[in-house]
């Protein structure tokens, strides 16, 4: 049986790169099937098992001059650790070479001013040449390979400089070396490659956690699957063979494989995985399981009900990865303005070598070598990404996702915000509370009354009073009066329920109350009017907190909902909203959208994403509250996989502090360069300054970005009980 | 000075000593970094 894999290719820009990767794989014996597309980065193989492993077709493809990076699982988690691996051990290299280096070097400066013997002098530059080699070769191969990729496609990418300077340093080295005299660079050369590599280092620990926050979701569902057979037996089966209607176990603190229905009694789920919410949530026996969630309880049963390639899980892990192959425009750019940069420091060095070579040859190397290596764009360069995979893998934890590459900076610059009402606020259901009370009675008892009046009446607004009821307080002889409300006995009193009027009508018409507004009912006997009830629809969790925090961001708060007037004015009001439009059907709230942001607004829509699509496409950005398979399909920019509103004002909050991030990020980049291009051009900056300044300069800024991604104690702590079975 | 003649080559030495002392490091696994993952094998 043929085996097959998609993997990505990295380093292709045309169709010619393509063609030149086919080449190489279909050169080997056992692969049946190859394709290969410029455009997404992907390829797909289909191979012989017996004849070949996929290890070969990746090498193959490395040897065309391309890294290929499998997609899936283990593979790919050994892939970064491999990655991981190695440039430790480059940095580790440098490193220690790089603290020899400068003992033999500086102890050659000492002699320069001291007095040294020409013997031990000469002695001391061969130790130096001997030490800075293998680290020159071994941890400096990274930043001649992609040089020497620019180059081959006519690109200058900031390691064209980067190289020259290693090269430049290096080689005068040498010749000095040879020659028996004159100034060696071998202390610089060691610590530029250390401290580049440490930035570069520092860039692939936050690429590859972004990239972790994403690939958490592909790589979170086991491999492995307990079946149940028919005969009450298990077996383990890989989770591919899985099909509809399959009954799996899952032991205690082991992984959901699939989406499925709970078959037993019970189950608490830790779904932190996916939505971010790290309290178990419970099920009941028939409930819908999502693949990916911790079974926290004892073992469970469940029944498959979707393909593990059609799961919850797939959908996301899909649009991730959409969303990963495609880069936001301000990243684009600065990379452009980095290629730029690159050229505008060849030109400057050169300018600044024939300068110096006409005016003081003894500073050419000096200059042109601190020219060269502090007008690095790395700092330019990282400025942007850092900071947004920083932010998109904090937002992922939180459970909001950023699909749509553009969606992190537009969130930024919202200013307006229009909900949905159902589904989005408001869960759909109605709950009952006690407004006013007149008796001396509790609300919980009175509720219980009006739960006892209202069972079994087919009236929606019913609904609400159900999860208070008491089962030990029965009413019985219930007359419904339609349009004016209910009547029961309860413990041999007569008690009403439903408009002001008709309750009061029992005792005579005394004790009449206005009960405000109209969704208002009240409760009582012959002794008069015992309560008033408001019947309100149910907020989504952190709807209210949502409300306010938006409003302390300063965004305008709307809804639009298809509800009635009377409902979506309660709502509003409740969560202090203003502005507000009922019965709008998509087209009407689709030109609402539209109408806000051709006045200058950029608005932010939420909704349900299942049926307001449109809408959500039409607006400046938006978000869906969705799960199950329909994610796949959403149309939304951001997907809040927990529902929770609170943690979206916190993605428009964490978005904003991004744009912050980013612009200290190409100020201090900006500036860096700015101050230190003429210092070093005037041959005042020391090679080995000018290597630590470019270093820290990067670095600040990789910093800088990781705060966004930064968990408070609080969370930390909130994980490590999660974890805990 | 002819101490200088034998540290050099010494300082050498130890320079292969300590990165093959790292590179052994970082190869059995030691510098993975998912330190939340032997909390977890920990507790379970």
């Amino acid at each position: 049986m043929a085996l097959s894999s998609v993997f990505t290719v990295e380093g292709m820009h045309c169709s010619n790169c393509a063609v030149a990767v086919e080449r190489a794989v279909r050169a080997l014996e056992g692969v049946q099937r190859f394709s290969v597309n410029a455009a997404t980065a992907r390829a797909s193989v289909e191979w012989n098992p017996d004849q070949l492993s996929l290890g070969k077709v990746l090498n193959a493809v490395k040897k065309a001059g391309f890294k290929a990076i499998p997609l899936e699982g283990e593979e790919a988690a050994d892939a970064q650790r491999l990655e991981r691996r190695l440039a430790l051990k480059r940095i580790g290299v440098a490193g220690l070479g790089m603290m020899q280096t400068m003992m033999f070097v500086y102890a050659l400066y000492a002699g320069g001013s001291h007095g040294i013997s020409p013997d031990i002098a000469q002695y001391l530059r061969l130790a130096g040449m001997l030490l800075a080699t293998p680290v020159l070769v071994y941890s400096g191969a990274p930043f001649f390979n992609a040089a020497l990729r620019d180059l081959r496609q006519r690109r200058l990418g900031m390691d064209v400089p980067v190289s020259a300077a290693l090269l430049l340093a290096f080689v005068a080295s040498v010749v000095n070396t040879l020659r028996g005299d004159g100034q060696v660079y071998y202390d610089s050369v060691t610590m530029f490659i250390f401290l580049l590599s440490l930035g570069r280092f520092a860039e692939m620990s936050v690429r590859q956690r972004s990239l972790s926050a994403s690939e958490a979701f592909a790589r979170s569902l086991p491999s492995m699957a307990t079946r149940i057979c028919p005969d009450g037996s298990t077996e383990r089966v890989p989770l591919s063979a899985i099909v509809l209607g399959d009954r799996l176990s899952v032991a205690r603190g082991a992984i959901v494989p699939v989406d499925g229905t709970l078959n037993c009694g019970y189950a608490l789920l830790d779904e932190s995985l996916i939505t971010g919410e790290s309290r178990p949530v419970k099920r009941l026996q028939g409930g819908a399981l999502m693949g990916g969630s911790i079974n926290t309880s004892n073992a469970i049963e469940i029944v498959c009900r979707t393909s593990p390639e059609t799961s919850t899980l797939a959908g996301i892990v899909a649009l991730l990865r959409r969303a990963g192959a495609e880069r936001p425009r301000t990243v684009a750019a600065a990379d452009r303005v980095a290629s730029l940069f690159s050229l505008v420091t060849l030109i400057l060095a050169g300018a600044v070598a024939f300068f110096w070579a006409v005016v003081d040859p003894s500073n050419i190397m000096t200059a042109t070598l601190a020219v060269l290596v502090v007008t690095c764009p790395c700092a330019l360069s990282l400025a942007t990404p850092a900071a947004f995979a920083a932010a998109t893998s904090r937002l992922a934890q939180l459970g909001l996702l950023v699909v749509k590459p553009e969606g992190l900076e537009r969130l930024a610059k919202v200013d307006t915000i229009v909900f949905d009402k159902t589904g989005t606020l408001t869960s759909g259901a109605v709950v009952a509370h006690v407004v006013r009370i007149n008796t001396e009675s509790t609300a919980e008892a009175m509720l219980a009354i009006a739960a006892a009046l209202e069972r079994g009446s087919e009236h929606p607004l019913s609904q609400a009073f159900t999860p208070f009821a008491n089962p030990a307080i029965v009413a019985q002889d219930i007359q419904e009066f339609t349009g004016q409300g209910v009547q029961g006995t309860i413990d041999g009193r007569v008690w009403r329920l439903g408009q002001v009027d008709f309750v009061a009508e029992l005792s005579e018409g005394s004790h009449i109350e206005d009960a405000g507004t109209h969704s208002r009912l009240a409760l009582g006997t012959s002794a008069g009017i015992s309560a008033i009830v408001a019947v309100e629809d149910e907020f989504t969790e952190g709807a209210r907190e949502a409300a306010t925090t938006f409003r302390a961001l300063g965004l305008n708060v709307a809804i639009a909902s298809g509800d009635s007037a009377e409902a979506v004015q309660a709502a509003a009001d409740s969560l202090g909203i203003r502005e507000f439009h009922s019965r709008m059907d998509f087209g009407q709230k689709l030109a609402l959208v539209k109408q806000l942001q051709s006045s200058g607004n950029h608005v932010l829509m939420v909704g349900d994403g299942i049926n307001d699509g449109p809408v959500l496409a039409g607006a400046y950005v938006s978000c869906a509250l969705t799960n199950g398979s329909a994610i796949a399909q959403s149309a939304s920019d951001l997907l809040l996989l927990n529902r929770s509103l609170r943690v979206l004002a916190e993605g428009v909050a964490i978005a904003r502090r991004t744009r912050q991030v980013v612009r200290q990020n190409l100020t201090w980049a900006f500036l860096y360069n700015v101050t230190t291009v003429p210092l070093a051009a005037a041959g005042y900056v020391p090679p080995w300054v000018a290597a630590l300044g470019m270093s820290i300069s990067s670095l600040a800024v990789v910093l800088n970005a990781a705060r966004l991604a930064a968990r408070n104690a609080g969370e930390r702590r909130a994980v490590t009980r999660a974890v805990t079975p | 000075m002819n101490i200088v003649l034998l540290l050099i080559p010494l300082g050498l030495v130890m320079v292969i000593i300590a990165v093959a002392a790292f590179i052994w490091a970082v190869n059995s696994g030691q510098y993975d970094g998912d330190v939340d993952e032997h909390a977890r094998i920990a507790l379970e």
